[in-house]
């Protein structure tokens, strides 16, 4: 299932993008001159991610949300970051555990989309830096044993085993794009691909999930995610 | 002009390109206790033959018509007392077993295996029927190699 909706996600940002690249030919021979400034800060972008909560509530999550914002430093450099907030239950293969942490992304995307006059869409490329705090309680688990005569399954009746102070790093690549569906107002679409740097080790455990980045495998260090994104835009220069 | 869906099919296939974990057919494995039977008088090892072996709780059996000199049983992994009935000629006798199991973390495809410790303070409980004395010869289980607990009869 999930799958089946990263497919469709690709397949339609990648429509999207075809759409918006062939304005862009269309209209490259009338492009604006623009005047050379080393700096152009007008704007700041903060929003959210829509996917997050109606995915956390049919997953039932405790809590998932993601915070996100750009600020204009070129006129195609953005400086871009995420914060979110996850508390989730993960049933994994043999253990059910609770996920509850924290994550920052910061770093930059480049614009890669000329714009008609009065338009603002874009579509980037981007780097991040991210860091995630979390804690793990494990729920329950089933021992792995050759005889199933007693019941394997292990729940807090018999032990609570808790993890905090839990931490993991990565960087990511980002793609995607921004369209300004209202004025002032985008909906985003992005996909990031991501590469854990480190993530701490807890005693007879193992990090599995890292708040913001996802499922971390047994022999593998990439990850991927996505954000449908709603942002609002606070014009820090009047538009002429 | 770069195009962004490049990107996104290889990022496509290294997404379908994710692995999935199978725990692997011969990795470690939660244990079972292996129980010796000597004769009272000589202490020498002597073969059994009982008419079954089961939990206490449980109706269902775990050997039916067992003939050997030592039996092997599973310990509960989420408790701290295993309880047998042993059924020699119709006459039951119970064993407990009081254990720790401590669990091994291996990986996220095979998750935990149980070790146990064989409590030795604790006296392990017998019926007066047909089993005379319990010693404990080897009072940690993370292998089949050894017998943990001799039953004298």
């Amino acid at each position: 299932m999930k799958k089946k909706q990263i497919y469709l996600f690709i397949i339609s940002i990648w429509l999207s993008t075809n759409m918006l690249v062939s304005q862009t030919e269309l209209n490259s021979s009338d492009s604006l001159v623009k005047k050379d400034k080393l700096l152009t800060i007008n704007k700041l972008r903060l929003g959210i991610d829509l996917f997050k909560p109606i995915k956390s509530s049919s997953e039932g999550d405790n809590l998932n949300y993601e915070f996100i914002g750009d600020l204009q430093v070129t006129e195609n450099l953005y400086l871009a970051g995420e914060y979110g907030l996850i508390d989730r239950r993960i049933e994994d293969e043999n253990i059910n555990f609770n996920s509850s942490g924290r994550f920052l992304r910061i770093g930059f995307n480049y614009n890669m989309f000329k714009n008609w006059v009065g338009m603002d869409n874009s579509i980037y490329l981007g780097l991040r830096y991210a860091t995630s705090d979390f804690s793990n309680k494990i729920i329950d688990y089933t021992v792995r044993n050759q005889d199933s005569y007693f019941s394997n399954l292990v729940d807090s009746e018999y032990q609570t085993i808790e993890y905090s102070d839990l931490s993991g790093n990565w960087i990511e690549i980002v793609a995607g794009l921004k369209v300004e569906t209202f004025n002032n107002v985008y909906l985003g679409l992005s996909l990031r691909l991501n590469k854990l740097l480190s993530h701490s080790k807890p005693d007879n455990f193992d990090t599995l999930f890292i708040p913001g980045f996802n499922k971390v495998t047994d022999d593998n260090t990439f990850g991927s995610g996505f954000n449908y994104t709603l942002t609002y835009s606070i014009p820090l220069r009047k538009k002429k | 002009m770069i195009r962004g869906h490049h990107f996104l099919l290889i990022s496509l296939f290294i997404i379908s390109c994710e692995k999935d974990d199978i725990c692997i057919e011969g990795s470690e494995n939660t244990n079972r206790i292996t129980i010796g039977f000597l004769d009272n008088e000589t202490k020498n090892p002597t073969g059994i033959t009982l008419i079954n072996v089961k939990s206490i709780e449980s109706d269902s059996i775990i050997h039916e018509e067992f003939s050997g000199g030592s039996i092997k049983l599973p310990l509960k992994v989420n408790s701290n007392k295993t309880q047998f009935l042993f059924n020699n000629k119709e006459t039951l006798d119970t064993l407990t077993i009081y254990h720790q199991s401590i669990h091994q973390y291996l990986n996220r495809s095979c998750g935990y295996i149980s070790n146990f410790l064989i409590n030795n303070q604790t006296e392990i409980i017998k019926s007066t029927g047909w089993i005379r004395e319990i010693t404990v010869e080897k009072d940690s289980i993370f292998n089949e190699e050894k017998t943990n607990i001799f039953i004298h009869y």
